[in-house]
Formats: C-alpha cells, structure tokens, sequence
C-alpha cells in the first residue's frame, strides 16, 4: 500500500506561545553529528548560530528564534505566502543538508518550535525510541526523487480535434466554415468519438508507463512510497504528472539508480513520458515512524 | 480555473484576488465552467446513445449537427471574454480536474 503525504510541511502542531521571547527551532535530530558541520550557516534566524543540543543518546540541530516571529500565527502567514515559504524551506534544508554530510540525520518537519531548550529536550527525550529506530532504518541510506510527467506534445486537446471536424468529413478542409449546414454532424461525433478514444489510450498509456517506471525503481529500492502528483500550476510547462515517487537507497548504488532510469527510458512503454530523477536527498520522505521497509504502514504505530 | 497563466486571477499566493473587474471574470469563468461540464457530458451520452445504435441515421445526424453548433458557440463565448478552453476547469485537487484534460 501506499500513502498520499504532502510534504515538505508542517506536519506537527505547532508547539508555540507567544509569551518567551526566544523559541528553539528544530531542524533535524542527528547522532555522533560534528557541531563544527552547522555551526556558520545562517539557518531561519541569521545571526544566531545552529548548534547543537544533546538529548539522552541523541542529538537535536537547533537554534534559537524570535518567538514573536514564530508564533502560530505569524507562521500560519509566512508560510502561505510561496516566497516565504520557499526561503523558509531552503534554509531548513540547507542546515539539514550540512548536517547530514557529517552524522546520520533524521530531518523534522518544517517549522519545528520549542518554548526553549528544555522544553525541546523533555519532547524529544519522549520520541528517543522512535528517532533510533528510523535512524537506524535511514543509516546509509539516501532517497531518491522520481517524477513521471506526461509529454505535452503528446496531450492534445480533445476540444481541438473536435473543433477540426467543423471541417465536412471529405472533401477540402475549411470550406466546411463557409456554410454549417454543408457540414456532416455524424462526422463530427466521429471525431468526438475518435479523440475520446485517443485519450482514454493515452491515459492508459501514461499510467502503464508510471507503473513501469515505479516498479524499476522498487526493485532496487529498500523502500519506496507514492507521494501526491502535483497541480498542474505547479509543473508549469510541462505535462500531467503521473508518478511522484520516492525511494529509499543503499548509499553508494546511484549507479544502480542511473541504470534503472536509463533502462526504463528506452523501454517503448515510456515512449510518451519524461522521467526526471532528483537526489540524492537526506530521506526525508523515510523519517515518519508510521512507515518500515517495503513502504509498508506500521501497525505498531 | 486552475489558474494558468491568461486564466482566472490567483495572486501570488495562490488566493483569489477580489478585484471588481477580475471578480467577473471569475464569474464568467465559472459559469462557462458548468456550461462546458453539461456540454461534455451531453456528447458523451450522445455517444453512448449512438453506439448502443438505437438512434436512426438521420437522429444521429441531428444531435452530431447540434453538438458541432453548440462546440462552436463555446468557442465564441470563451473569445468574447479573453478564455480559452484551458482555463474552463476546476481543480479538485487530489480527485483531478473537473474536466477532463
């Protein structure tokens, strides 16, 4: 089975209230991490240090923040304005991303809040058992990204093709706009019919062409897990997106990565898609305890 | 209304914006929306009359002619107001589009 996840976000309410003035923000929880890997990047608040805070046999990446500036609401707003919340993400990540090169890092979510260090240390200390176990689960291991988009040039619109058939089914194409009652109204449900068909194919096609892609990528994958396809608004020029997959890997197999990829490109059922890969990236998609390998949920919680 | 580009107004965070004038546009869109689901679903039922062939020739005929007419009258309506075909659809978000793409 597979679960629908958006995600970066905030999936953890927001531990805040606006009465201390300095919050500690948590990116990402770490073991044997080296402080020196954080220690100048800017993180969410430029000015104040990303270090580290040591909580029974692990480490949290924090730093501390104006609590004003974090409190839900003021949250809430940032992060639904794009660019905000872009810059807010990035920074999250960058730490991450630093953290990840020296010690084995389990990132939060976005928007992790504390009303201060000891407050931090008592949550975390609750979910110790949980951060060992995924830990372990993610040692090693990095995710890659996989998206599968539909070729725009092979999505025609149906209302086009029915709009050529204003044109009489025989005879020159366009005289057809001269005069309507020239023009046969059986052909036109001709075309409807045909360009229907067209796209039930090429849907048929596209899907057959995800699950392709899906299993290649499974078969050299510890884990995998089905995200949610974006809008189109989000993909802007490109196709439908069929496949928004993601896939837990030995370090050191990219090549195995690039070869599945490669393979699955030239097979003629990914004829009419565009594959893009991205990673690798810290197993972000891995770190929720409600998943074990195989992608799988945990009923163990 | 899925908010392409030329489409329905969506600001930058991806909210509505309550400019009067792009209000009715919005409006039209809308509107032009739900004409275009009804339009669709009436040739899809059309087809499916046709096919289980218990229309007459000529029937078929008729229902083709005025399915093309209505297609057209569509395409005037989304240029009288600056539409395309594309921005005629709502997003439902993980259920897809209202429309078919």
């Amino acid at each position: 089975m597979t679960r629908t996840v958006e995600q970066p976000g905030p999936r953890q309410p927001l531990r805040t209230e606006t009465s201390a003035a300095v919050a500690t923000y948590v990116f990402a929880v770490c073991r044997g991490g080296d402080p020196a890997a954080v220690a100048g990047l800017p993180g969410q608040a430029p000015g104040t240090p990303v270090r580290l805070l040591r909580f029974g046999s692990l480490e949290a990446v924090v730093q501390d923040v104006p609590a004003a500036e974090f409190d839900a609401e003021n949250l809430r707003e940032r992060l639904a304005d794009r660019a905000e919340l872009e810059r807010c993400a990035r920074a999250h990540h960058s730490v991450i991303a630093a953290m990840a090169g020296s010690a084995p890092t389990l990132p939060l979510p976005l928007a992790t809040l504390y009303l201060g260090d000891e407050r931090a240390r008592v949550a975390l200390r609750a979910d110790e058992r949980r951060f060992l176990a995924v830990l372990k689960r993610i040692t090693g291991r990095v995710e890659w990204g996989v998206k599968v988009y539909a070729r725009p040039e092979a999505k025609q619109e149906p209302d086009r093709s029915a709009e050529a058939a204003g044109a009489p089914g025989s005879g020159a194409p366009g005289s057809g706009a001269a005069g309507s009652g020239a023009r046969s109204g059986r052909a036109y449900l001709e075309r409807v019919r045909g360009a229907r068909q067209d796209r039930e194919r090429r849907q048929q096609a596209g899907l057959a062409a995800a699950e392709a892609v899906d299993r290649a990528l499974r078969g050299i994958a510890v884990a995998s897990r089905r995200l949610r396809t974006h809008e189109t608004t989000l993909t802007g020029e490109r196709g439908v997106q069929l496949l928004n997959a993601a896939y837990l890997v030995a370090e050191g197999d990219e090549h195995d990565v690039a070869a599945a990829v490669r393979e699955v490109r030239r097979s003629p059922a990914c004829r009419s898609v565009e594959v893009e890969v991205t990673g690798p990236w810290v197993p972000y998609s891995f770190v929720d305890g409600s998943f074990v390998d195989g992608g799988e949920p945990d009923a163990r919680g | 209304m899925t908010g392409t580009e030329g489409g329905p107004a969506r600001g930058r965070n991806g909210r509505l914006e309550l400019d009067p004038d792009r209000v009715g546009r919005d409006l039209v869109c809308l509107v032009l929306t739900v004409v275009e689901l009804l339009r669709q679903l009436m040739e899809r039922q059309a087809l499916h009359r046709c096919d289980q062939g218990d229309v007459t020739d000529e029937q078929e005929e008729r229902i083709g002619t005025t399915l093309m007419l209505l297609n057209e009258r569509m395409d005037e309506l989304c240029a009288q107001h600056g539409l395309t075909r594309d921005d005629l659809n709502l997003d439902l978000g993980p259920l897809g589009t209202l429309l078919e793409r």
